[in-house]
């Protein structure tokens, strides 16, 4: 059995395309570091290589177009375990068609990047969704958050146009680190920080990082959430359906 | 009062209109701006009953000089009252807003004074916003019936939709519940934002840079079970708003029972949400999936059937379309199928361009077969439709209380 090893780069998975092709040989799967390939396993390890990568890549883009690339970079962020066999050989079909496969749905490879690929989508459209800025004493409006794939990348575009006249933070408190929005500027920028001043449980500001009008804003959104829900048609599994209990943690309206 | 306690009284006593929605306008945020109206829509959270919470929905006040039978709000009623003021609720909207709370702001109201004086107020909201915060969010205005054109002329210049409410159904009907209406106080805003819209399409075709006006078209709201109107007439009203007045959505409202004390109103114990659900789903089957409205309901059918939805209800009605040939069909065609919706025909149509498709494929783009298997065909040996198995027979298996395990491949036919 034949396994790729790869350093779990999106480069480096296209680093693993290349390779199969010019080593003219099937891999039957891509590892990422520290993943077990098994005992008789016979593995080879793929040097992510820029150049090899951004052949791949341009190849993909001319014959898939944008959407196409789009498909298979959010199948990337998903990381679902397993997923690189799939993106391997969807390149590889696609290659062959040369053409879009896109809708070739019943295609299984085909039809698994569509489906993790609407899955990290819907998430990114769940951040925009459930995401809540709190206002800092300096006037920052800051937003953690814990999304099940990284897509801080997705989402950032959003709020940069929408809240282009305020200076914001978002942060994954998952992959710790965060963008920050400088208003002034125009500009985002990734950063990690070690001692955040807010509760990782909770996502509030601690009292004296707060801008002193926060907690009334939060408690009229409360009293609008409160007073919006009609109780005699109580449905809290409908509610749960539309509004995943993970996110609760970090939504104004649900924490205590 | 408090500003909590208003926000208390004036969303509680808004709750119930059920336009909701915050999508169908493409506004985009200005230079030193704040917002923009996502195509699409977002819901931002969910309430208890579970329905979406887009907007801020509130009304201005509560206070009316009118006195309709069905509102909790009627003059005559002891409520407590409350009403904001321009620049508070401005305020909230904004503070809502960055803090990611909501897409904008859904204004109604109750009339105080008079029409003008009482729409003044909701564009005086709507101007502060704009103009003082230069918000680009989402702004939908209750236009009040009777309102003089001007300031609806105004509110469209602000607003990205207007809606007035036509209520109910019909207008003999209107006339015992509301004396003090008509027809033609809700009408005539509603054409004058037609022309309004109409126009300023054809500017903005010769000055791209002419200013926007309710981008998101108009909307109205009717309200189901407080007349004895049917189904028919409430579709059909529906179908000429969509098809001659240019609307966008018409909401229906299961009437909730309140002023029980009103004999002109029914004895209801709870709001008719069965039928309310039947019709939005036949308002879906107009507007996606190209239905027409007498194949929805007729003179030989003007209820829906509250047990089944009307697409499964029209396709019993009509065994004689299928099986369709999910391999041939064109989409029209295809949306017929109980089972099968917009995306799922969509996404046959894609995917038969590369393969003949058999049913494990149909079940992995998201037919639901359990359903669509009476109404289909895909060349395989065939189980037994709707034509082997008459429409009673189909509707007695899709009803009943899910069998697990027992469905009626080969049991059945030869019971026929
Ligand atoms: S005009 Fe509107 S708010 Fe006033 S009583 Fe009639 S329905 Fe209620």
């Amino acid at each position: 059995m034949l396994v790729y090893y790869y350093d779990g780069t999106f480069e480096g998975l296209l680093t693993s395309v290349f390779e199969a092709y010019e080593r003219k040989e099937q891999p039957e799967s891509i590892l990422p570091p520290h993943a077990s390939a098994g005992l008789f396993a016979h593995t080879h390890e793929v040097v992510t290589c820029a150049k090899k990568s951004e052949r791949v890549w341009n190849g993909v883009k001319k014959i898939g177009g944008v959407l196409t690339c789009e498909h298979l970079y959010y199948t990337f962020l998903s990381q679902e375990e397993g997923f690189e066999m799939h993106f391997l050989r969807y390149c590889q079909h696609l290659f062959t068609c040369n053409r879009p496969v896109m809708k070739d749905l019943a295609n299984a490879d085909v039809l698994k990047v569509f489906q993790l690929s609407r899955k990290v989508g819907r998430e990114a459209h769940r951040i925009l969704m459930f995401l809540r800025f709190e206002q800092a004493a300096d006037g920052t409006y800051f937003a953690p958050y814990a999304p099940k794939y990284d897509v801080i990348p997705l989402v950032t575009g959003h709020f940069r146009e929408r809240f282009a006249d305020q200076t914001w933070v978002v942060f994954d408190s998952v992959r710790n680190y965060g963008v920050m929005y400088d208003s002034k500027n125009d500009t985002v920028e990734k950063f990690t920080i070690n001692d955040p001043a807010f509760d990782v449980e909770t996502g509030k500001l601690q009292p004296d990082a707060e801008h002193p009008e926060e907690d009334n804003w939060q408690l009229l959104w409360r009293t609008y959430f409160k007073s919006m829900a009609i109780t005699e048609r109580k449905n809290l599994k409908l509610q749960r359906n539309f509004m995943p209990k993970r996110f609760w943690k970090y939504l104004t309206e649900k924490r205590i | 009062m408090e500003t909590t306690q208003k926000l208390e009284i004036l969303s509680a006593a808004a709750k119930y209109d059920v336009s909701c929605s915050s999508s169908g306008s493409t506004r985009s945020n200005m230079p030193g701006g704040i917002g923009n109206a996502a195509k699409s829509g977002i819901c931002h959270s969910f309430t208890e009953d579970g329905r979406c919470i887009s907007l801020l929905k509130v009304l201005y006040t509560n206070y009316c000089i009118y006195d309709c039978a069905y509102c909790v709000n009627r003059r005559t009623n002891d409520v407590p009252r409350a009403c904001f003021t321009v620049r508070e609720l401005a305020d909230i909207t904004i503070n809502f807003y960055r803090r990611n709370y909501i897409e904008g702001l859904f204004l109604s109201s109750g009339v105080v004074k008079n029409a003008d004086y009482t729409m003044e107020q909701l564009v005086g909201v709507a101007k502060t916003l704009r103009l003082t915060y230069k918000f680009n969010g989402y702004i939908h205005l209750k236009a009040i019936p009777g309102a003089s054109p001007e300031l609806i002329k105004e509110a469209g210049l602000h607003a990205d939709r207007l809606s007035v409410n036509i209520e109910i159904p019909s207008e003999s009907n209107l006339k015992v519940l509301a004396p003090e209406k008509d027809y033609r106080s809700v009408l005539s805003p509603m054409s004058l934002i037609k022309v309004g819209i109409e126009q300023n399409k054809e500017e903005r075709r010769h000055l791209r840079h002419a200013p926007l006006f309710t981008p998101a078209g108009q909307s109205t709201q009717l309200i189901i079970g407080a007349t004895p109107d049917t189904d028919k007439q409430i579709l059909s009203l529906a179908s000429n708003l969509y098809h001659q007045n240019g609307l966008k959505r018409v909401y229906y409202s299961g009437y909730n029972p309140t002023n029980l004390y009103d004999s002109r109103l029914p004895a209801l114990s709870a709001p008719p949400l069965r039928r309310e659900n039947r019709l939005y789903q036949s308002d879906w089957l107009m507007r996606f999936y190209e239905f027409r409205v007498d194949e929805i309901v007729n003179d030989e059918h003007p209820e829906l059937d509250l047990e089944i939805d009307p697409k499964l209800s029209y396709a019993l009605r009509n065994p004689h379309l299928f099986p369709v040939d999910v391999n041939k069909a064109d989409y029209h065609l295809l949306l017929r199928i109980p089972g099968i919706g917009v995306k799922s025909a969509k996404m046959i149509i894609a995917a038969r361009g590369f393969r003949r498709l058999n049913s494990e494929n149909l079940a992995k783009l998201g037919v639901v077969m359990k359903r669509a298997r009476y109404f289909l065909t895909c060349n395989e040996l065939t189980a037994a439709t709707v034509q082997d198995l008459k429409p009673e027979y189909v509707r007695a298996i899709l009803t009943s209380p899910v069998k697990k395990g027992r469905v009626p491949d080969a049991i059945q036919l030869n019971l026929w």
